[in-house]
């Protein structure tokens, strides 16, 4: 008896101590600062034809990896040929920038963040995907089949 | 006594059911091949040289025509080979005409291939190569039409013999073109800029576009097509507005 009302005890102690410390005023230092930081990453494109004119006032869609036929973006060139914009970190992988000017214009192909991979729209399995999934199924089975087998045998 | 079955017999078929089952799992769409004379053809235009240019046939002859897949995009300008990791390859030779239809016209499908790998099909190659018979024979483009200019007018039949080899990216337009989903369509564009041969009377006559051209003056003197056009320099073949790298001879 003694050992379990000295365990209810040190549970309601702990639980006043926890709220006590939740909703205590937190003393707050004059000289104190907060720094948060959010990552932004720019890129700056430079279209131009092929004789080095800049491409003024040229049409420009940009295209998240996860999805490549709806313009993430839409936007025009300056007189310089540039357009800038900040991708969203979030969705990695290659970013397209197709830029278009009187019937005529070219596409970029633009990594952004770790996983710089597009999608290949391949479905179904690799060859060594097959080959490994196949090995743990007959491992599977086999090691099924003899433990029955050695069942029986007993 | 009781027969069993072999673990080894066992396992094997397991196996075989395992990889039949994966086999089949392959998603597919139908991937459409289209050729696109644009508007230049379908309506007519005004060369950089003032003559006004309408278009009764346009007789053009593709062969060899391949889809592909690429990763990473291939890139027309480099000039190299393209090195896909999926490619749908056309057989056959189409001879079209590009004029036929309205001033509306749509673009002229060429083949549907039903059971397409999906993907994005990021490049298209294609020859531009001589007709073996037909209205074209022996040539690889015929454009035949009127042209008219200060009240004088000439009924042209320009003939191209020279082959030439296109290697492009991806389509560059108001939607972008080749993404192939599972059970979808996507279409693909060969599209051919014929202002690059004649000029456009609506950019400025400094415009590089003119400055490459040769017009129509030269053909209206009455000269040979082969001794004033150099398909590799004229650039025709396009996706949309994205170019692509040529080679003729």
């Amino acid at each position: 008896m003694f050992i379990i009302k000295l365990k209810w005890q040190s549970i309601i102690a702990a639980i006043a101590i926890t709220m006590a410390c939740l909703f205590m005023p937190m003393e707050v230092h004059a000289h104190g600062v907060n720094i948060n930081y959010t990552s932004n990453v720019e890129i700056e494109i430079i279209a131009t034809y092929d004789s080095g004119i800049p491409m003024a006032g040229a049409q420009v869609a940009v295209y998240a990896p996860d999805d490549p036929t709806t313009p993430w973006l839409t936007g025009s060139c300056d007189e310089e040929g540039r357009f800038s914009f900040a991708p969203d970190t979030a969705r990695p992988g290659i970013w397209d920038v197709q830029v278009r000017l009187a019937g005529h214009g070219g596409i970029i192909h633009i990594p952004v963040g770790g996983d710089t991979t597009t999608a290949d729209g391949q479905v179904g399995f690799s060859h060594l995907q097959i080959g490994i999934m196949s090995a743990c199924v007959i491992w599977g089975s086999t090691g099924t089949a003899l433990y029955f087998s050695k069942r029986r045998k007993t | 006594m009781k027969k069993r079955f072999p673990i080894p017999v066992i396992a094997l078929s397991i196996l075989a059911v395992a990889l039949a089952g994966c086999a089949g799992g392959s998603a597919t769409g139908k991937l459409q091949f289209y050729a696109n004379g644009e508007d230049f053809v379908r309506q007519g235009f005004v060369s950089k040289d003032g003559w006004s240019i309408s278009f009764d046939h346009v007789y053009i002859t593709l062969s060899d025509i391949a889809a592909y897949q690429t990763e990473p995009p291939y890139d027309p300008s480099s000039g190299t080979d393209i090195d896909a990791k999926t490619e749908i390859a056309l057989d056959g030779v189409y001879t079209i005409d590009l004029a036929e239809g309205g001033e509306d016209a749509p673009p002229i499908m060429l083949a549907e291939v039903s059971d397409a790998p999906v993907g994005h099909y990021n490049a298209i190659s294609w020859e531009m190569s001589q007709a073996s018979s037909g209205p074209a024979a022996g040539h690889s483009l015929v454009m035949i039409g009127t042209a008219e200019k200060d009240g004088q007018s000439i009924d042209f039949t320009i003939n191209i013999d020279e082959e030439c080899e296109y290697l492009c990216g991806e389509y560059v337009g108001d939607v972008r073109k080749g993404i192939l989903e599972e059970g979808n369509t996507a279409e693909l564009e060969m599209t051919f800029h014929f202002d690059h041969i004649f000029g456009d009377g609506e950019l400025p006559q400094d415009d590089e576009l003119n400055l490459a051209a040769v017009g129509f003056q030269p053909f209206a003197d009455g000269a040979d097509a082969a001794g004033v056009i150099n398909m590799t320099d004229m650039h025709l073949g396009h996706v949309g507005e994205g170019h692509c790298h040529c080679a003729c001879e």
